[in-house]
């Protein structure tokens, strides 16, 4: 167990670069599943999420290869399609695209129902009707969901809820299915189009990713591909929330400017100074930030995962702001562990009222999971005195190297490994 | 460092047209699909697409193309193939 040991007070300069984006990783490298050749990924990043999928891969029978930092290669030609291990499939809940690829590839899947974040229930129904309405046999026994198709056939798919999840594995199952599959309701996340373009460099025929309706067309066989995962903007919005929060000023490249415009647009209605071209934003802060009311939305909205740094980024803007969360049900638990540090936020529902307060001063705090330690990391360089967040595996999940990249940024953080008690 | 000095501090801001340098979309357009050529993709769906939903993951960030593919005017573009269309299915 690790910790980050944080001296804030300190204006975020400098320039950082994004990774490659934790969501789309994660599918893809299912994805890859797919395809009897061997798919090489370029741009993974090299956190703990990518390690687990590359361990189940493994597993499941599949050769990985990591030729050089951020390049993952996956050849599933021979699969041997081995149960996933509910030891690594427990571990996060991107876990639950093997149902559709190896469903397509083998006819066949069984895993485990996938873990991940506790931030609310998050069933896996849609994904379940959309398997069906392709013909598959799908049961849940013992934790367990089993999916089996002799023969999967295009269908018309609609999505009740928008679901990022459902409509990719809706994608992968579809993909090797005999006729045409239209996916209705379908999610507009850029990971969703991530994954149709590695599909259709596969040989694959996706199209309409990106829109609320996206076709399907099965083929016999996917190959060998090579793709480009992109960036986080998750992690950049972090990197942009703690440069306004320290009334720093930072630059962050490699980011793809239109999915970050609802954190522009809300950085720069509370004041803070944006400037932007197409892959890079730079935000700069001289004084107290406004107080803002943010509501999280499917994409294009406000994404979910940036509402915890952004809450974190709000506690000291001058009045009072609301952050609502329209996605998720429970994620809110790091306002306790914020208010340790002097914030004044209440939880009324699903909504967050935040009383900017004129400083933050530094405690000792709990990730509770990814996006909530993201909050605190952000709330600790902001804070006067030393801020101690434990729980830094779930960062761990998804932020690559954040202390070494905030380090470059002039932060004072350090990672503090746990002490090994006799 | 960043450096200082050409920031307004009052507005947001998109800047830089440096890297279409006055190119114009035809010119774009043939640099955006070389370069999707190049990485192995299909470039006429992926460029089509791009111009459907306007959604830059289309276009490679090989060569630059992501950027320059911003600098195009989409409806314009659209515009153009849809008289050329017209044009050469008239019966």
């Amino acid at each position: 167990m690790s910790r980050f040991l944080i001296h804030g007070g300190r204006p975020l300069k400098g320039r950082v670069r994004a990774s490659g984006r934790k969501n789309a990783a994660v599918a893809l490298l299912p994805a890859a599943l797919l395809a009897e050749g061997p798919v090489r990924l370029e741009n993974v990043p090299d956190i703990a999420d990518v390690h687990t999928y590359v361990d189940i891969l493994e597993a499941v029978g599949v050769d990985v290869r990591r030729p050089e930092p951020g390049v993952v290669e996956v050849d599933a030609s021979s699969l041997a399609g081995r149960p996933a291990p509910y030891e690594l499939v427990k571990k996060m809940r991107a876990s639950y695209y093997l149902l559709g690829a190896l469903l397509a590839r083998t006819g066949r899947a069984e895993v485990a129902l996938p873990g991940g974040c506790d931030i609310g229930t998050r069933p896996i129904d849609q994904h379940i009707k959309a398997f069906q309405a392709l013909g598959a046999d799908v049961t849940i026994e013992h934790g367990v969901v089993r999916a089996e198709a002799a023969r999967l056939r295009g269908a018309r798919i609609y999505l009740d809820i928008v679901s990022v999840g459902a409509t990719i594995n809706a994608m992968l199952a579809a993909s090797r299915a005999e006729g045409t599959t239209i996916i209705e309701n379908a999610a507009k996340e850029p990971h969703v189009v991530d994954v149709a373009i590695l599909l259709n460099a596969m040989g694959g025929r996706v199209v309409g990713a990106g829109t609320d309706v996206i076709k399907v067309t099965g083929v016999p066989r996917l190959g060998a591909a090579e793709h480009t995962v992109i960036p986080d903007e998750i992690e950049a919005a972090t990197y942009l929330m703690a440069a306004a929060g320290t009334r720093g000023d930072v630059v962050v490249e490699g980011v793809v400017t239109k999915h970050l415009e609802p954190v522009i647009a809300k950085l720069h209605e509370a004041g803070a100074q944006v400037e932007y071209d197409a892959d890079w934003i730079r935000v700069r802060a001289d004084g107290r930030l406004r107080a803002v009311s943010v509501k999280t939305l499917p994409y294009p909205g406000f994404p979910t995962d940036a509402q915890q740094p952004m809450t974190a980024l709000l506690s000291t803007a001058e009045g009072t702001s609301t952050v609502t969360e329209t996605i998720h049900e429970a994620r809110f638990r790091h306002v306790d562990e914020l208010k340790r540090m002097g914030t004044r936020i209440r939880v009324e529902g699903r909504t967050a009222v935040i009383e900017g307060v004129e400083r933050l001063s530094g405690a000792p705090v709990q990730a509770t999971d990814l996006r909530a330690g993201a909050a605190l990391v952000v709330a600790g360089l902001m804070a006067d005195g030393c801020t101690e967040v434990s729980g830094v595996e779930y960062l761990d999940r998804g932020y690559e190297r954040m202390e070494e990249k905030l380090r470059t940024l002039g932060a004072r953080i350090e990672r503090v490994e746990a002490a090994v008690t006799a | 460092m960043v450096e200082e000095g050409r920031f307004n501090p009052d507005e947001t801001r998109v800047l830089g047209r440096s890297a279409a340098d006055g190119r114009s979309n035809r010119e774009i357009l043939l640099e955006v699909y070389e370069a999707l050529k190049e990485k192995g993709y299909d470039p006429i769906r992926q460029i089509a697409y791009y111009l459907v939903t306007g959604e830059p993951v289309y276009i490679t960030a090989h060569r630059n193309a992501r950027s320059l593919a911003a600098r195009l005017e989409r409806d314009e573009v659209i515009e153009e193939l849809v008289a050329f269309y017209l044009q050469h299915h008239r019966p």
